[in-house]
């Protein structure tokens, strides 16, 4: 069990990164590798050309200011959950970066790589998706950026076009009044969900203003609840979560099949989630205890 | 479309375990497998090959990673230890003279990766029994020596608390 051959290079510059990315149909890029080499060691992925970006010039900025945190695509999610300022601006990347593999991968694998990787039980996405995180990327056509929301469209597959590398990412910094929460059910620590939600909920007066929940692991990719989003306005600590459960299993009619749990597991744990998440939140700033 | 710039094979130089090597090697060849095969060093273990299991923890530029899910070729220019580095003068580490007295292994294939995720990080940081769970969750032992080897790591780090027989 070991990758095909292929070739390798290294640039030092985007714009090299960019030419040799074209430069061959089957070109990927490798940054932390913590999805790729297993999945090639697995020959499940078979790349021609690995455009290794580790030494691209300007890729590796991490910065935080009161708008909110920018990652470059060679930084790694160890060096994110240990940066202070990062997690008092987003504490939601702490939330979830924890969940992510375990301590030994995040010490190579990128923030930028998982959302480029679009794994649909993966933390990262979903995360960026709730916070209105904003994605940049490069390509032969020059600089764009794309919306969490608009940029994952289905397993494993996203809005970049070939050629093209995500260099960063910027997540908005958490509201005044605000509450993040990540949570997920996973058979073993470690391990990829079987159903998660990120979600950042607005506060208001004790009750839930406003929120934006976010599934993953639960269907083919991470997305918005539409029902949930509607139920859990004026959500307070003395509501019994029922509507919201029921809006959360509406809003998981596509959920998948597998070895590790059915789709009717699969709604109901994500209901039981976004009960638990908005219980917390409203706890939390709320001048009642959550029940 | 222009030619692809890239090779089927590279130097890679590191310092591994404080001696300077250089070797041409494929791109393709796995980390695990230059420090086993081309370096020669076989106490680093090789088990699931997909970055599950944890045998194959090394510490490059002071971090743990897994070397089944790195290409020798990334860490060009790094510094790796391994865990023929820990005792490399004959005497056992605190830590594996904790495992040798907790019995802290059975088949002792798992052992090397638990011995370099430990060695990694800052004993400081990991105060409670359930922190030092936390960090070995990604190494698996699968003669389920959990609770030996969670004992070790609160005897060697002074950790109160363990309810471990």
């Amino acid at each position: 069990m070991k990758p095909a051959a292929f070739d390798y290079y290294r640039p030092t510059t985007i714009g090299d990164a960019i030419e040799a990315l074209g430069s061959s149909e089957v070109s990927k890029v490798l940054a932390g590798g913590q999805s790729l080499i297993p999945s090639m060691n697995f020959r499940l992925s078979l790349p021609e050309l690995l455009v290794d970006i580790r030494d691209v010039d300007g890729l590796d900025k991490l910065e935080a200011d009161p708008e909110g945190v920018t990652i470059g695509a060679s930084v790694t999610q160890s060096r994110v959950m240990a940066y202070e300022g990062a997690a008092d601006i987003v504490p939601g990347l702490r939330s979830a970066l924890r969940f992510v593999g375990h301590l030994q991968i995040r010490n190579r694998g990128t923030v930028c790589g998982s959302l480029a990787h679009a794994d649909p039980a993966a933390e990262l996405p979903a995360l960026a998706i709730a916070t209105g995180a904003t994605i940049e990327i490069r390509g032969p056509a020059g600089v764009r950026t794309v919306g969490a929301g608009d940029f994952f469209l289905g397993p494993f597959w996203t809005d970049l076009g070939h050629g093209e590398i995500v260099t960063g990412v910027h997540f908005p910094a958490q509201p005044s009044g605000g509450v993040t929460v990540v949570d997920e059910i996973a058979r073993r620590s470690g391990d990829f969900a079987i159903a998660g939600l990120a979600a950042v909920f607005e506060i208001r007066g004790g009750a839930v203003g406003a929120a934006r929940p976010v599934s993953f692991g639960v269907s083919g990719v991470a997305g918005r609840m539409a029902a949930a989003e509607e139920a859990i306005r004026g959500f307070d600590p003395g509501n019994d979560g029922s509507d919201l459960y029921a809006a959360a299993y509406e809003d998981a009619a596509d959920a998948v099949d597998d070895v590790h749990a059915n789709a009717e597991y699969r709604r109901e744990a994500l209901g039981a989630l976004l009960v638990r998440a908005a219980r917390s939140a409203v706890g939390s700033n709320g001048d009642r205890t959550g029940v | 479309m222009a030619s692809n710039p890239g090779s089927r094979e590279a130097d890679v130089s590191v310092t591994i375990n404080g001696t300077q090597v250089t070797y041409r090697v494929p791109a393709r060849l796995l980390l695990s497998d230059f420090i086993r095969d081309v370096v020669g060093l076989t106490g680093t273990h090789v088990g699931c090959e997909h970055g599950y299991c944890g045998a194959c923890t090394v510490i490059v530029d002071g971090d743990a990673i897994r070397s089944c899910s790195t290409l020798a070729v990334q860490v060009d220019g790094s510094a790796i230890r391994t865990v023929e580095d820990l005792a490399d003068d004959g005497e056992l580490t605190p830590m594996q003279q904790a495992f040798h007295e907790n019995h802290a292994m059975q088949c002792g294939f798992c052992t090397a990766g638990f011995l370099m995720t430990l060695e990694s990080v800052d004993p400081d940081d990991y105060r409670e029994p359930e922190q030092v769970v936390e960090l070995l969750s990604g190494n698996l032992c699968r003669c389920t020596g959990y609770q030996n080897i969670v004992k070790a790591v609160c005897s060697a780090w002074g950790v109160e608390g363990h309810k471990g027989t």
